[in-house]
């Protein structure tokens, strides 16, 4: 890869740093920092770093038009991209609702959801999520994001323990952070290890695992996890974003799934995943919801989830629990997946669900094949360091139940021919 | 002062979690740890094997934690920064030397270390006095020629000192945590609360056949 031997600014190969190196730094200006990111980052660009953020110029369905971020070109991609996993959020009848909801409410909630900004739909949203998820009640934040930042803030304090699988997602972190309890993370999906880690902790205990890892595809290990913490007199929360509307017989998550809805404590989701939309979501106890109303800073200090989106997201949530063959569709679609990857040798690490990485395991190999697969007609993210470990480099595909055996068999010819003309190893 | 060289054969790293409230009661006040977590910082272990000096080879163990780097404008921006809260070596005339250019905190006896070479995996063994001190072993993965360049702070009675140091030689990097460490109870260790240290490296390096370049120190205040 010519461009990984060009040398930055000051001397050094691009590669030698990446997005980490950037992180920190001490000196006597903030802005001492950007020099250095900006040699990096203008060697960084074209060597591949410009497969993220590229613009899409229509709808994210199975058939996507991308801008290339190198050439401007736009193209009609076969995408294995985006969340989506139901193909739910073009479908006319959310589009309608979306129109609807515009004609009658305009544009946003222009207000905090405990000040101005609450509207009858965003009531009937929640009401609708709770009824889903079998629970009392469910809050509404804006994003996933704020989900986790405000639930886990708001019931946990200084001196509380809050106890992190390692892979955990930055909104989870970052709640803990905001916190200021004790963070303690526990080897992924290790119920031993957080037995240990347990083990040395006091006081109150928040334990915090996500049905389906997003980087990896596996889903937690929630039985053992589950009877650990219990034992420890630890609180179980998890994060179903990946896993809400597919997992279960209900489609309620990884906790029904394993037969453990009312084991688990606290059950926390985002409608951008399976309904392709925006916003996060807890649900529980009445007295649970009443409490982060008052308490989660990361909603009550934020606009309220826009109008529009509530409705879209609304009747995105009625066709997940009236049209239950998509999920069906989907695990089907998996299985197929995961069949010919199996065949053709396409290493795809321990994932068990609809995101799979199909891993390179090549740092400086990554962007190289991720735009030749994008050259032959597939649209897909590369990840690598430090999203993920060094040399755990991959392409994350996630399935949709709006693929057609025909779009995978597609992605799976491009996938191990790419894989092959670049001499990566495969199983 | 011109730079200072030190041809190694093996230099091999690992890095381990560690807490972050450990890592704070290592470090002086003006640095910071850098944390792989919240709440967890990087604890480092380097053993070299020197072959060529201006006090001949030997054996040197560095134990530190790794801090947020300096960064001031016009400069190279460094890989990594470190700081080496106690350095153990082979031999006196070694210790003498770094203690006196270098200002780096030592062990103040000789220690013994073995490196063993076999299938991919460095194993080293240090003991001091008749008993162990630490045993890492470190794995291999595919090997490039590097030339980093990484900030070593020390800090005693008589101020605080940076050093820029440059790294040569292949180099081998991974996040596999096949490598594993073992801290014995022994006064070297200190302060490190050994039982709070990952036994398996988050991140494994491994050196051969290179030089570390030392540029001339510099004194960045007070003690």
């Amino acid at each position: 890869m010519e461009a990984a031997r060009k040398k930055d600014a000051q001397g050094a190969p691009f590669t030698d740093y990446d997005y980490s190196s950037f992180y920190y730094g001490a000196g006597d200006d903030p802005l001492n920092i950007l020099g250095p990111f900006a040699a990096w980052y203008q060697e960084a660009v074209p060597a591949g770093y410009y497969l993220y953020s590229e613009p899409l110029h229509s709808a994210p369905a199975t058939r996507v038009r991308v801008e290339n971020g190198k050439t401007g070109e736009v193209k009609d991609l076969l995408n294995l991209a985006s969340y989506n996993y139901l193909g739910i959020s073009y479908r006319e009848e959310v589009k309608a609702a979306a129109i609807e909801a515009v004609k009658k409410y305009g544009l946003g909630a222009s207000g905090s959801p405990i000040l101005s900004g609450t509207f009858d739909i965003h009531r009937e949203l929640a009401q609708a999520v709770a009824d889903f998820k079998d629970k009392e009640a469910a809050i509404l934040f804006p994003t996933g994001y704020s989900a986790n930042v405000g639930f886990i803030s708001a019931l946990m304090r200084a001196g509380d323990h809050v106890l992190l699988d390692q892979y955990s997602h930055a909104s989870i972190v970052d709640g803990a952070i905001l916190a200021k309890s004790k963070t303690v993370f526990f080897r992924h999906n290790n119920p031993l290890d957080l037995e240990r880690k347990l083990s040395k902790c006091p006081g109150k205990k928040l334990v915090v695992v996500e049905g389906v890892y997003s980087m990896d595809g596996d889903v937690c290990a929630l039985p053992e996890i589950v009877e650990v913490a219990k034992r420890h007199g630890a609180r179980v929360l998890i994060d179903e974003a990946h896993s809400t509307f597919l997992f279960g017989p209900n489609g309620r998550g990884v906790a029904e799934h394993f037969g453990l809805d009312h084991e688990v404590d606290f059950h926390l989701g985002t409608f951008s995943k399976s309904l392709g939309g925006q916003g996060g979501f807890v649900c529980g106890s009445r007295q649970l919801i009443d409490y982060l109303n008052g308490f989660s800073r990361s909603r009550f200090f934020s606009c309220n989830l826009s109008p529009i989106l509530a409705a879209g997201i609304l009747a995105g949530l009625r066709i997940a629990e009236n049209e239950p063959q998509l999920r069906a569709q989907l695990w089907s679609n998996v299985a197929f997946l995961r069949r010919r990857f199996a065949e053709e040798g396409v290493d795809i690490g321990k994932s068990t669900s609809q995101v799979m990485p199909v891993l390179v395991n090549d740092d400086a190999k990554v962007f190289r094949v991720a735009e030749m697969i994008q050259e032959r007609g597939l649209y897909l993210q590369p990840v690598t360091y430090p999203a993920v470990p060094k040399h755990k480099s991959r392409l994350r595909i996630s399935v949709s139940a709006a693929h057609t055996e025909a779009d995978l068999e597609q992605a799976v010819q491009v996938i191990a021919g790419v894989l092959r003309d670049e001499g990566v190893s495969c199983r | 002062m011109s730079i200072t060289r030190y041809g190694y054969r093996h230099a091999v790293s690992g890095f381990f979690e560690f807490p972050t409230e450990n890592a704070k009661l290592l470090l002086p006040s003006h640095l910071e740890p850098v944390e792989l977590h919240h709440g967890t910082s990087i604890f480092s272990l380097t053993a070299f094997e020197f072959t060529e000096s201006i006090v001949g080879s030997y054996g040197e163990l560095v134990a530190s934690v790794i801090v947020v780097p300096l960064i001031r404008s016009g400069e190279r921006f460094p890989k990594s920064a470190f700081y080496p809260y106690l350095v153990a070596t082979t031999t006196r005339e070694a210790r003498e030397h770094a203690i006196e250019r270098w200002h780096l905190p030592h062990f103040m006896e000789d220690v013994e270390m073995a490196f063993s070479l076999k299938q991919g995996e460095m194993t080293v063994k240090v003991a001091g006095g008749g008993s162990p001190i630490a045993e890492m072993a470190i794995t291999e993965h595919a090997a490039a020629p590097v030339s980093h360049l990484y900030q070593c702070f020390m800090s005693n009675g008589s101020g605080s000192y940076l050093a820029r140091i440059t790294m040569e030689g292949e180099q081998s990097e991974h996040e596999d945590e096949r490598g594993r460490l073992t801290l014995f109870d022994h006064p070297f260790h200190g302060n490190l609360d050994v039982e709070d240290v990952a036994t398996a490296p988050f991140r494994e390096m491994w050196m051969r056949d290179g030089q570390q370049l030392f540029d001339p120190l510099q004194r960045l205040g007070p003690a």
